[in-house]
């Protein structure tokens, strides 16, 4: 990945990058100049974590397994043994 | 799809054998994803019957194509791809799902903070419980969740799952849906802060 010379300048252009990684594991320029700014400003640090709860919340939802009926019909279909 | 690595021999073996008509090969690769199918396909699709149709589609589509995958992609993003085509393909030329989603300004949120005549930044963006999320989870939460994911046009919905319930990488998911990388994460960000918004009456502290 190629450094892209990025300012981080105020609250808006760190909500506009905190997406991209919500963990911050890359240790770009960019990266950097977010943690400095999210470090200092409670706003973004609110702002930050909202949005990886917002994720975890969903890794809670139970998965749906296949209907035991769905199945039966795709090895009928394909002709598969079961 | 963790634990399920595709480029090891084992998974190679496998698909090469199904290539050449080996019915019990077949049979294991379906067996080891269908889960994932049916998991993406009732995430993409939404609709149980839909989510039912996408899943039957997609592996009578793999094995009708299987012999076209060449192992130049994962098997995982080339099987994805199937299962987007079978649940956004017949919805893609609407108009509704061309609309994006909007991304409302957070409540509180300024783009210079406001500070305290010592010059601290003075919290004007409020923050969210801190109560352990798996405590926080309850019915009303769960449809709330629901409600929100079921508002994200279809294909602002299918980014969000692949790179934050399948963790797929930004290029995989690129692939996957035919966009570009600053497409995907443009759209991730926005599904992201959209999920955030219709989360956060109930979420603040
Ligand atoms: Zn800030």
């Amino acid at each position: 990945m190629t450094t892209k010379l990025i300012r981080i300048r105020n609250c808006a252009d760190v909500a506009a990058h905190i997406c991209e990684n919500l963990d911050y594991k890359l240790n770009s320029r960019k990266c950097r100049e977010i943690k400095k700014h999210i470090a200092r400003c409670a706003n973004c640090t609110a702002y930050l974590d909202s949005m990886k709860k917002t994720v975890k919340l969903y890794h809670l939802v139970p998965n749906p397994r296949v209907p035991s009926s769905a199945r039966a019909k795709l090895y009928k279909v394909l002709k598969l043994a079961k | 799809m963790k634990g399920l690595e595709l480029h090891n021999g084992e998974e190679m073996k496998l698909i090469r054998l199904a290539q050449k008509g080996d019915k019990r090969a077949f049979t294991r690769l379906v067996k080891k994803y269908e889960d994932v199918v049916f998991r993406f396909s009732v995430k993409v699709c939404r609709d149980g019957e839909k989510a039912e149709e996408a899943f039957q589609d997609t592996f009578v589509n793999v094995f009708k194509k299987l012999k076209q995958f060449d192992g130049k992609s994962k098997f995982t993003t080339w099987l994805y791809k199937i299962v987007a085509n079978n649940c956004l393909m017949k919805r893609r030329r609407s108009k509704l799902d061309q609309a994006s989603v909007p991304l409302e300004t957070p409540e509180g949120f300024r783009e210079e903070p406001l500070r305290d005549s010592d010059g601290r930044v003075i919290q004007t963006v409020p923050s969210w419980k801190s109560t352990p999320l798996d405590r926080v989870m309850n019915a009303e939460l769960r449809r709330i969740l629901d409600k929100a994911i079921e508002k994200l046009p279809p294909e602002y919905r299918a980014v969000f799952v692949l790179r934050d319930v399948e963790e797929q990488s930004a290029e995989e998911t690129a692939k996957i849906l035919s966009l570009s990388v600053p497409a995907v994460k443009s759209r991730l960000h926005r599904a992201r802060a959209f999920l955030r918004e219709q989360l956060h009456p109930y979420m603040k502290a």
